[in-house]
Order: structure tokens, then sequence, then C-alpha cells
């Protein structure tokens, strides 16, 4: 290629130069904030004067945080499981199926991810204000499905698309009923993209945070929003601690797909 | 007369507009290794999986042991099939694969564990069964097919080009195998190639399929020495085709004659008096001698001359300027040489005349 690296000569410098600064600015927020949840100081003096774990004292034992952990945890498992199983049944649809307007269904499937989320946010919370959903799980999940689902019709989809049928077809010859076919030889073929959905859907829920604040009541909020709304009234450590928690969770999630996705590949 | 085993009645399947087969008929005996063979796209898949169940036919009848197919599910015909492609199961060991049709049947774990024992066996690979499929060469996932194809003791097994992805080599150590399976199991197969060689290597007798239908069915033996057709004729086979006009007809003969003005008599089938044909002779059933020694003999010249150790072959030249292929052994050809003219040769019978 033209542009390969090892024939930039001078130029590779100035390319490892940028980069670096890239990854700083949008690393260094991160290990900052990282670094202040440890901090001693009640005011986040930077670099912090001593080092302790109050913070993370605070957040874990404080009802209201924890009320806020529980809540996302638990919408992020249900949207999780709803959009696997409703990814997976959509996608299947549309992959072994020929029918009138696919294309169109597909495009529809996919429409929650180009449109605006404080768009889809206000028309949420407009309706659901009627059906008296707001402040309820219910809602949170609902939203934050929206969201996740086209994610995982197109990652079960593409799984989907480099499975051969061929192997559905012998499995039915061999005395398999389509139920069978399906549970014993699609799902385990497409099993690593029904994990990779599971993990994005479940991030995509655990730091969402426009919908959410739309659905959120004082009494039922997620991580996200109390953090927002506590930057809202006061600086405290406590902040930093929850955003560090919700960062490292990520970053395992993030590892674990990217291990899945080369286990995928061997 | 007892009914046939298997029986193909008017098959006809087709999509929109295109016909893929048409007045497909065949009776296939219990036992039987019954090849299709024939070009791309003449419609043996599409006559296969009709069997399979994977096609509903358009038209036409499919009946085992006298009863019809087609109302039965093809996960309940209880057919076995081996496909082009590879389609063991990933996720599955080698083991598994081959108990799955026995786990769905809901077969007992003793019964499995000796099934698959057993037929690992059969196909050589007792020690492969806690291997994954992608750790296997190609022609090892073939036979682990057959295996699995054959687990659950199939009255009927479907093969569709099963080897066309592999090497000539181990094309060749499977067709062995495969036959060695056919005796020992008493299966009957039905196999798919376009392979002529493979298809007379294996089968006891073949079904030449062209655009959709059945040209002729027989033996290797029959295929070859009495063609029905000029395609049977050049698809088995090499053939030299030569040009004559009909002039008469007897009891399945016909008196013919070459552009030059020579006569010559040939096998036919009924034909009108005065109409263009094509003679068919094999190359190694043509004799070139340096003078005549019979009436029937056609003055060629010798173009060019290959030694392949165990034959030699010619290409010769006729009045009408057409080449010819010619294989004899090597101790008759001696006393040719490129250039030389000499007569060509062949007994009336070899000699086929069509349309
Ligand atoms: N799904 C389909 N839609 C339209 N036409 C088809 C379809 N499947 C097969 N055909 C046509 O039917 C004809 C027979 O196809 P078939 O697959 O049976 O041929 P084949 O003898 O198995 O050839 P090959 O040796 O290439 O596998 C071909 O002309 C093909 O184009
Ligand atoms: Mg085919």
């Amino acid at each position: 290629m033209l542009l390969d690296y090892d024939r930039l000569g001078g130029w590779r410098w100035g390319l490892v130069g940028v980069g670096t600064v890239v990854m700083l600015f949008l690393l260094l927020p991160i290990v900052f904030i990282a670094a202040l949840s440890f901090g001693d100081s009640q005011w986040l003096v930077f670099p912090p004067p001593g080092w302790t774990m109050q913070w993370y004292q605070q957040l874990l034992t404080d009802p209201v945080w924890v009320n806020a952990l529980l809540t996302s945890a638990k919408v992020g498992v249900i949207v999780t499981v709803l959009s696997v199983v409703l990814g997976l049944l959509a996608a299947l649809g549309l992959a072994r199926s020929r029918f009138f307007g696919k294309s169109a269904l597909q495009a529809f499937f996919l429409t929650p991810m180009v449109l605006p989320v404080v768009v889809l946010a206000v028309a949420l919370y407009a309706f659901f204000l009627k059906l008296g959903l707001t402040g309820t799980l219910t809602g949170f999940v609902i939203g934050h499905l929206i969201i996740a689902l086209p994610f995982s019709i197109i990652t079960i989809g593409n799984s989907l698309q480099s499975f051969d049928s061929a192997l559905e077809d012998a499995a039915m010859i061999c005395g398999a009923s389509p139920l069978e076919v399906k549970w014993r030889v699609t799902l385990p073929a497409i099993r690593l993209g029904m994990f990779a959905a599971a993990i994005f859907s479940f991030l995509i829920s655990w730091d969402e945070v426009v919908l959410s604040i739309f659905m959120a009541s004082p009494t039922l909020q997620t991580l996200p929003v109390l953090i927002w709304s506590t930057l809202r009234q006061d600086l405290t450590p406590v902040i930093a601690s929850a955003s560090t928690l919700l960062v490292a969770f990520t970053v395992v999630l993030m590892l674990l797909a990217s291990f899945l996705k080369k286990g995928s590949r061997q | 007369m007892t009914t046939p085993f298997l029986q193909i009645r008017g098959l006809r399947k087709t999509y929109d507009q295109v016909v893929a087969i048409d007045h497909v008929a065949l009776d296939i005996k219990q036992g039987e290794f019954m090849t299709f063979l024939g070009p791309s796209g003449s419609g043996k898949s599409t006559t296969l999986y009709i069997v399979a169940g994977f096609q509903e036919p358009t038209e036409g009848q499919v009946l085992l042991n006298g009863k019809s197919l087609l109302d039965v599910a093809p996960n309940k015909r209880n057919i076995g099939m081996v496909f082009q492609r590879y389609t063991l199961f990933p996720h599955l060991t080698v083991g598994e694969n081959v108990a799955f049709p026995l786990r769905v049947r809901r077969r007992p774990e003793s019964e499995i564990k000796a099934k698959v024992e057993k037929m690992l066996e059969l196909v050589h690979l007792a020690d492969y069964r806690d291997r994954l499929p992608g750790q296997m060469s190609g022609g090892q996932q073939q036979r682990v097919a057959i295996a699995r194809a054959l687990a659950y003791d199939p009255p009927l097994l479907l093969m569709d080009e099963p080897l066309a992805a592999l090497d000539k080599k181990l094309r060749e150590e499977i067709q062995f195998e495969l036959r060695r399976i056919h005796q020992e199991t008493g299966v009957t197969i039905l196999y798919v190639t376009h392979d002529q060689e493979e298809a007379l290597r294996l089968s006891d007798r073949i079904a030449v399929f062209s655009q959709g239908r059945i040209e002729q069915v027989g033996t290797g033996e029959e295929l070859y020495e009495h063609p029905s057709s000029r395609f049977v004729a050049g698809f088995i086979g090499n053939s030299n085709f030569l040009p004559v006009k009909v002039e008469q007809m007897g009891a399945g003969r016909a008196r013919a004659i070459f552009p030059n003005g020579q006569a010559v008599e040939g096998d036919a089938r009924a034909f009108a008096a005065g109409s263009e044909g094509t003679l068919m002779v094999r190359p190694e059933q043509m004799r070139i001698r340096p003078h005549a020694t019979s009436a029937q003999g056609l003055a060629v010249t010798v173009r060019d001359m290959t030694y392949l150790g165990d034959s030699m072959h010619f290409a010769v030249q006729t009045p009408w300027e057409q080449e010819l292929a010619v294989r004899m052994a090597v101790r008759d050809g001696q006393g040719l040489c490129i250039g030389s003219s000499a007569v060509l040769e062949w007994d009336s019978q070899h000699g086929h005349v069509f349309a």
C-alpha cells in the first residue's frame, strides 16, 4: 500500500506523536477520575495529597447509590435477555425467509441507531406518561431495549450469514425436527454472536443516560442518572468512585467481548 | 413381478421459467449403486434433492417400497445423505457427529456408544472420536459424514458429489473405501457426479443426465459399448465423430457414406434414409495399417504419434481433413511414422451411427 506504515520514513514519528496525543486525550480524563476516586481530598485536589478507600465505602453503604447500582444491574440484565431473544427471532426471520417488504422491515429495525436519542427519549416520555410507565422498571427496560435491539439484530444476523445453512439440511435429513435443528445445530453455531449481542446490549443499557433521565423518578434511577443528578448539586469524590466503577465494569465486558471475537476467528 | 425398491416416476421440476428436470423416471433395485452422471446444470442434484425432501417436484412421484416418499417430511424419511460441502457440525466431536442421528431418535446410550464405535471403524477413523471436525482433513471429514449418514441404518444413501472438493489421489482412495462400504453394508446408494471415471469405477448402473432428462441408463459397459446417443458416447470415454449421410436402414444397422463418397456400415437406431448423421468409433477400436486388409478402410495420413508407455497415441487425418484419435498397442504401431500414408480400419460392430 502507498501509505504503508513501514514506508512512511520520518513521517512515522509524526504519526506516532499524533496517535499518542489522541490516546492521551481519550484516556486522561478516565485516569484522572480514577485517581481522584482514591484520593483523600474532599475538594478533588489533583494530584491527591493522600490515598483512601472511604469514597467507595460511602458509595457502597449509601442506600441511594446502592439502589441505583441495583436498578442499573436489574435493567441491564432484563434488557440483555430480551434483546438477545428478540434479536435472535428477528435475525432468523430476516435471514431465513423471503417475503414482500423484507428490506423495508430490515431498515425499520435499525432506525433507533440513526435516530437522535433525545428525540426518541422525548417521544417515549410523552407516550409513557400517558401509559403511566415513567419511573417504572418496565419504562427503563422498554426504552433501553429499543436502543439495544438493533445491535443484537445486526450481530446475530452477521453470524447467521456466515453460518452454512447446509448444516441445517444435514441435521434435518439426520432426523432432527425443525425445532431440534435450531436448538442443536443453529444456536450452537451462532453462540458467539449471541454472546457478543448480550454484552453489547448490557453495555448499552449500563451506560445509557439520555433516555434514563426521562424515565427516572426520585425513587427509581440508574447509576448514570444518579451521577448526573448528584453532579448538579454538589461535587463529591463519591461521584468519581461511582464513575470509576461504571468504567471498570464496562472495560471488563469489552475485554470479554474481544476475547470472544478472537475465539470465533479460530 | 415384485415392486422395485425405489421408483422415480415422471419427475418434473420448474423454477419460474426454468425447467430443471423433466420426465425423469428410474427404477432402482435394493442394494444397487446407482450413479447420476451428467454435465453441470443437467438436473442431477435437483432429482436427488427431491428424493431427499429438500425440494418438491412440480409433477411426478417417488416411491420407496411402493409407498410415496413425497408425503413424508424430510426428517422422517430415514434417508442418509452426504453433501458436497463439509456439513459436520463444527461444535460437536467426530463421535458426537456420528451419534447425532441416534440422539434425535432417542436411542439408549449404550446402543449409541456401540454404534458410533462400529461406524467409525467402518470408515477407519476409530482413533478420531474425540476430535473436532475443524481439526481434520477434508477427506477425513467426508468419511465421518459417511459414518454419520449410515449410523441409523438407512435403507437409502444419497451422495451429492461428496468427493468433488478433494484432490485426485484422496478421491480415488475414498472411492475404493466407498465400494467396500457398499459391499459390507448392502445399502442402496444414489450417487451424483460429473466425473465419468468415478461413475465407471463405483457404479452398478449409471443414469446419464442431459438438460434435465435421463439420456440413457445402463451398466458402464453398456453405456460404453452401446451408447444410445451422440451425447452419451461423447460423455463416457473418448470418441471420434465422423460425418456421414445415411443411405439405407437395415435391422439395427445403417449403411452410410462418408463425405469422400466411401461407404461404411454401423449400428444404428431408426433412421430416415438420406438424413445427415454421425459415425462414432472409439480411439482404441481403430487400427492403422500400412495397407488395406479389409473392405472397410479409410485412407489417412499420420499427423502425430505419442508414446504413452502402455500404448501409442496417433493423430491421423482423413481425406476430408478431419483429425481423428487412435490408440494402439505399441507393437502394432511399429513401421508407422509421421507423414506416412496408411489405412484406418475398424470392425463394423464398433461403428455407431447417431443423428
Ligand atoms: N433455486 C433455483 N432457482 C432457479 N433455477 C434453479 C435452482 N436450482 C437449480 N436450478 C436450475 O435447475 C437446473 C438443474 O440444476 P441442478 O442443480 O439439478 O444441476 P446439477 O446437474 O446438479 O449440476 P451441477 O453438476 O452443477 O451440480 C439448472 O439449470 C439450474 O440452473
Ligand atoms: Mg449439483
